[in-house]
């Protein structure tokens, strides 16, 4: 029954903070289990027993206040305690105010029909300078090192998604959203398009080469030198 | 025109064909036009939901009768029928519409855009609605709560036909150049408001078009609606002696009422920059990508409910029916739908939580929408309450009903992995989507609408549906549909995208763990297949129960609700005197009464609940 | 929108004017008539279209660190001209009342003047306002000129756009009194049709001050 068990489908978890997505679905996925199973249990039990049997007659009742205030209790309580939990989770990924500093390498990523832009500042630190760097679709970044990326789009809204990251975040025309990562594994990731984008949308893809740290140095000594 | 209104009620009149079964006036004839229309675009819907699956299963193969065989793919050589057909097509100068969008047969990436948005937009507007409203309202709001006919039995088929005119103009837009709208059934800009981005041109006007016209026809229903359910109830009919599935579809009317107002505008506005060169959604001309999103889910968040709250109404009047006994916590039902209709305008947001609008509004979204637990948990325990001590008869409605309240719970608790922010990061966008909008809509809505179908029919056409058939068509049904949607969750889990045309470009796919996206993408397809195919049962069933089924007493099931006081078939004008109500709808098995069921027209004196009510009480 | 409005109304005047036949026991203790709900009703949903296209304009009002935008700063609305013009539409509301208020009393005379006053207050409403449009333009202050020239054409001509329905909705009125259709106790026609007028009527000031004025 391993395919009912939701986790294992996940693609191995490569980022910091993915671990903490991970058990927050774990987490609800166990709730959810456990309230369907008890929800089918009580059904398949009354329609079982009180299916229509000769010589006995439905009960007339109305209702029960009580009832009607414990199940109101417990799962109020329950999504309360859910959003508490889940606050922390969002605020690590998604506001930039909390964001971990000392980024290893920082790249401006733009979505346009049909490829990511990958561009690097250089050495200089700023964009639109001479040793800008602008890669199609890769995007290299070193192991256990924060990554501060810069998002926009050209056109139409993308979605920068990679599935190991456990990481999401549309793109929008005219306006740069900040995001971060920390991958953990050296390997090479895809980056596919999650938002509908065109006739292309399908197959936009890019690469994320995660590099270890004599790796990236090397990548970087390859681009720019010493 | 003012014999018209003189005719709806002259109960000896001769009518003619056209006045009798097409611009009719008669809220049952129209109701029975939303019916048959609503079934007609269902097939529609679900047919191109079978094209693009199999493109999803096979990607890139010709579509089967259509399409080039395989042979001529690989070796060139002529083998089939079809095959001569495409070397003549490619052979001649036109550009024909099949080769537009189908070349040798395989579905195009821009088609299958188009596919499922028009997919997705006639099932939601022209399947679903129609049905649950048009069909169900119309049939269901003048009957049950005794009175004759809806306040504006012109307004009421001008509804229908503008409905219809909003379906003609949609259908149109697959045959004009440049093909239909591929933006989603959600229809984000830039992508649907600049031409040029997405090369697609009348086609997205036209939905554009379509939707506000559809808009317009909601409006009528449901100013409709709203005043006949409160203007016009039987005497002693009380706002607490409503049936639910009323004051489900009062709830709904009310949505309706608000929410197409405000995505008829944003509709506007998409026009008005694909027309007129305003920029109200491109950054580049000063506008905001972000702000159609804002509009269509503060509309689009209201219309998901409005697709199941009549249904929850439906699964409630039938479930005491069948459990022959009351429903359990018939206040608290009535509360919960408000509360769900009342939040349902304060969480839009969680559709846009990896939008980029500011992240400390994610966290409001979220809390609101995971608050709508509550009263869907009222009611959900409510239901199961109902079938405590029960006596249950497992008719074909009530199989239904017992399937929608299964397959909405595991549609709603899906809803609660969505709503979690953090968690949303991931399954955004995913198959994990995919699987919560059909468990919520089809295991939900459409499974309802089923039940209603075959629990109504007798009073509808004066006979009933064959049950065995019926019977038959559920199993099919419920079983395919599990096998069509839950592995749908699997994928999402795996990272699955969704509106892909081709899974397989994606190497995670094919290396999902622990087994590849495609051979689940194929089973999906087959049971999407088997589900298509036994919703020709459905059909059969229908049209020929419509001539020869056998004739229905005046109430089959023992029901309590008005609409079986009224003789079968239903004439003009419903009742012979107006009914006079004298407690709630669900007084199944009172003690010390003679039989299980105590019609809301007949006092029920010995009760310790039904007070008896004074002949002649009024409305409240 | 006007096709729309002009079918409710007809079915409205149908059914509720020449509704004496049909049996009066569902609608005695009703505290509005059909016809009155349903305008009510309708209004509610013309004030989400609206509230639409509002939101659409403070999205772009307060996103902006100037308004106008610095392209279109050279713009002058014309804030004088359309402020007297908002006095004669308010003044339309005020006569729309009175003419109600003169065929409970059943004065007939009196409604149709009020009624006529009425209508043409709201046509010089929109002479004004399309004759500033048609300034506006020669200025080169467009639909097109960025936002700011869409958001005030889109919402200011909606608006207009409405008192249209109303100015037509308000001279059938005017026929049908001419034909001395109401009286004291079956003047539900005119009063729908008031309850339309006052929707645009107030409307415009929130409108007047958020494009104009703020
Ligand atoms: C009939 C339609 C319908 C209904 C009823 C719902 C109901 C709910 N929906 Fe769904 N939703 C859709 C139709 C619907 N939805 C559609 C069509 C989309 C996709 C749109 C698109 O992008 O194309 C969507 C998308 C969608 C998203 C956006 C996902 C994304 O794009 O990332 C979210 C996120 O929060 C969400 C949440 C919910 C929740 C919390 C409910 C709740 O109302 C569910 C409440 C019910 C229950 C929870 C079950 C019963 C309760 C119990 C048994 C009690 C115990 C429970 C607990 C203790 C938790 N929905
Ligand atoms: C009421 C709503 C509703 C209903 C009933 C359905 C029913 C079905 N849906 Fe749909 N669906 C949506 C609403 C609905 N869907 C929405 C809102 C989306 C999101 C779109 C978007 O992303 O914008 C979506 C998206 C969607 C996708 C994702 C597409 C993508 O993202 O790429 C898929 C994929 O499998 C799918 C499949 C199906 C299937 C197999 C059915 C089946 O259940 C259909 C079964 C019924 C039939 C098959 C009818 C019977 C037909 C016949 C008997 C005739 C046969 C005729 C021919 C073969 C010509 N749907
Ligand atoms: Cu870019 Cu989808
Ligand atoms: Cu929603």
């Amino acid at each position: 029954m391993k395919w009912l068990n939701f986790p294992a489908w996940l693609p191995e978890n490569v980022s910091t903070f993915g671990q903490g997505v991970d058990n927050l679905f774990i987490l609800i996925y166990w709730i959810t289990a456990i309230v369907f199973l008890a929800v089918m249990a009580v059904l398949v039990v009354f329609i079982i027993k009180y299916r229509f049997q000769e010589g006995r007659n439905a009960e007339y009742i109305e209702g029960s206040t009580t009832l009607e205030i414990v199940w109101t209790a417990a799962t109020t309580v329950i999504v309360f305690g859910l959003a508490m939990l889940s606050l922390p989770q969002w605020n690590k990924i998604k506001f930039p105010s909390q964001f971990p500093g000392n980024p290893g390498a920082v790249v401006q990523v733009n979505g346009k029909q049909f490829n990511w832009d990958m561009t690097y500042p250089g050495p200089d630190g700023e964009w639109g300078t001479d040793d800008d760097l602008q890669l199609e679709n890769q995007l290299h970044v070193p192991v256990n090192e924060v990554v501060h990326i810069r998002l926009t789009a050209d056109d139409v809204i993308h979605s920068f998604f990679v599935p190991q990251l456990r990481l999401k975040q549309d793109a929008l025309p005219g306006r740069f959203i900040n995001m971060w990562f920390e991958a953990t594994k050296p390997g090479t990731y895809e980056i596919p398009c999650a938002e509908l984008c065109g006739f292309g949308h399908s197959g936009m893809l890019g690469y994320l080469t995660v590099h270890t740290e004599e790796d990236y140095a090397a990548w970087i000594s390859e681009r720019w030198g010493e | 025109m003012n014999d018209h209104a003189h005719d709806s009620h002259d109960h000896h009149h001769e009518e003619s064909f056209v006045r009798k079964y097409i611009f009719s006036l008669d809220h049952k004839m129209i109701g029975k036009q939303f019916l048959i229309f609503g079934l007609i675009m269902f097939m529609v819907g679900g047919g191109l939901a079978l094209l693009f699956r199999w493109q999803l299963a096979w990607p890139d193969r010709p579509v089967p009768i259509i399409g080039v065989s395989q042979t001529y793919l690989e070796e060139g050589e002529v083998a089939t029928a079809a095959d001569r057909k495409w070397e003549e097509r490619f052979d001649d100068d036109k550009e024909t519409w099949l080769e537009t969008n189908m070349p040798s047969g395989v579905i195009d990436p821009a088609f299958y855009n188009s596919l499922f948005t028009m997919h997705a937009t006639i099932m939601v507007f022209f399947v679903v609605v129609p049905l649950l409203v048009g069909a169900f309202g119309n049939f269901l709001i003048p009957l049950m709560i005794g009175t004759r006919d809806m306040a504006f039995p012109v307004l009421n088929m001008l509804s229908f036909w503008s409905n219809m005119l909003g379906a003609v103009i949609m259908m149109a837009g697959f045959f004009v150049p440049g093909g239909h709208a591929g933006a989603g059934w959600t229809g984000y800009a830039p992508l649907s408001s600049v031409v040029d981005l997405s090369g697609v041109n009348w086609g997205q006007n036209l939905w554009c078009i379509s939707l506000i016209v559809m808009g317009i026809s909601s409006l009528m229903g449901s100013i409709n609606y709203i005043t006949t359910i409160i203007n016009m109830r039987a005497p002693g009919m009380t706002w607490f002696r409503l049936p639910l599935a009323i004051w489900a579809l009062f709830i709904v009317a009310i949505l309706l009422l608000l929410a197409f107002p405000v995505v008829a505008s944003a509709l506007a506005l998409i026009l008005f920059d694909r027309m007129a060169g305003t920029s109200f959604f491109l950054a580049t001309g000063g506008g905001d990508p972000l702000l159609w999103q804002h509009l269509f889910w503060f509309f689009a968040h209201p219309e998901v409910y409005i697709l199941i709250l009549p249904g929850m109404g439906m699964a409630s009047e039938m479930l005491p029916v069948f459990a022959r006994k009351p429903i359990f916590g018939y206040k608290s039902m009535v509360f919960a739908m408000i509360a769900i209709a009342f939040l349902s305008w304060i969480v839009w947001g969680h559709h846009m939580f990896q939008s980029g609008m500011n992240p400390a509004l994610g966290l409001s979204f979220m809390t609101t929408t995971m608050l709508i637990a509550v009263p869907s948990a009222i009611k959900t325990f409510n239901w199961l309450g109902t079938l405590h001590r029960a006596s249950i008869r497992f008719t074909v409605p009530m199989l239904h009903s017992l399937a929608f309240v299964s397959m909405f719970v595991i549609g709603g608790l899906s809803g609660i992995f969505m709503a979690n922010a953090p968690v949303d990061i991931y399954i955004h966008d995913t198959y994990f989507i995919v699987a919560h909008i059909h468990y919520v809509v089809f295991g939900g809505s459409v499974f309802a609408i089923f039940g209603g179908i075959f629990y109504w029919f007798p009073k509808m056409y004066g006979r009933h549906m064959n049950a065995t058939l019926g019977k038959v068509h559920f199993w099919i049904s419920f079983l395919a549909f599990n096998g069509v949607f839950f592995p749908m969750h699997i994928l999402g889990v795996g990272g699955h995208m969704r509106r892909i045309a081709n899974p397989m470009q994606y190497e995670f796919l094919q290396q999902m763990q622990p087994i590849s996206a495609q051979p689940i993408n194929v089973f999906i397809t087959i049971c999407a297949f088997i589900l298509g195919a036994a919703q020709f049962l459905l059909l059969i069933n229908v049209f020929w129960s419509i001539f020869r089924g056998k004739v229905a007493e005046q109430n089959p099931w023992q029901a309590n609700t008005l609409e079986w006081h009224a003789p079968t078939p239903v004439p003009h004008g419903n009742f012979g005197a107006i009914p006079q109500v004298h407690h709630g709808p669900y007084e199944y098995s009172v003690p010390g009464a003679d039989k299980d069921w105590t019609p809301q027209t007949e006092p029920n004196g010995e009760s310790p609940h039904g007070e008896p009510v004074p002949a002649g009480a009024t409305a409240d | 929108m006007m096709v729309f409005t002009f079918r409710v109304f007809s079915s409205i005047l149908m059914n509720e004017l020449d509704h004496t036949s049909s049996e009066p026991v569902e609608g005695d203790n009703r505290p509005l008539s059909n016809a009155r709900l349903a305008v009510l009703v309708l209004v509610a949903a013309e004030i989400m279209f609206f509230a639409g296209l509002i939101g659409t304009f403070l999205v772009f009002r307060l996103g902006s660190v100037t308004w106008p935008p610095p392209a279109q700063a050279d713009v002058r609305l014309p804030i004088g001209v359309t402020g007297l013009n908002t006095i004669v539409l308010l003044l339309s509301g005020y006569t729309m009342l009175q003419g109600l208020r003169a065929i409970r009393h059943d004065r007939h005379k009196e409604l149709k003047n009020w009624l006529c006053v009425t209508g043409i207050l709201g046509v010089i409403f929109l002479a004004v306002q399309g004759s500033e449009w048609v300034r506006l333009v020669h200025h080169g202050f467009t639909l097109s000129s960025g936002v700011y020239g869409s958001v005030f054409y889109v919402l200011i001509g909606c608006h207009a756009l409405h008192v249209l329905i109303a100015v037509l909705w308000l001279l059938a009125v005017f026929v049908r009194a001419i034909a001395g259709r109401f009286s004291m106790n079956h003047y539900v026609g005119v009063e729908v049709c008031a309850i339309y007028w006052a929707f645009v009527v107030v409307l415009w000031p929130l409108l007047y001050v958020l494009v104009y004025l703020i």
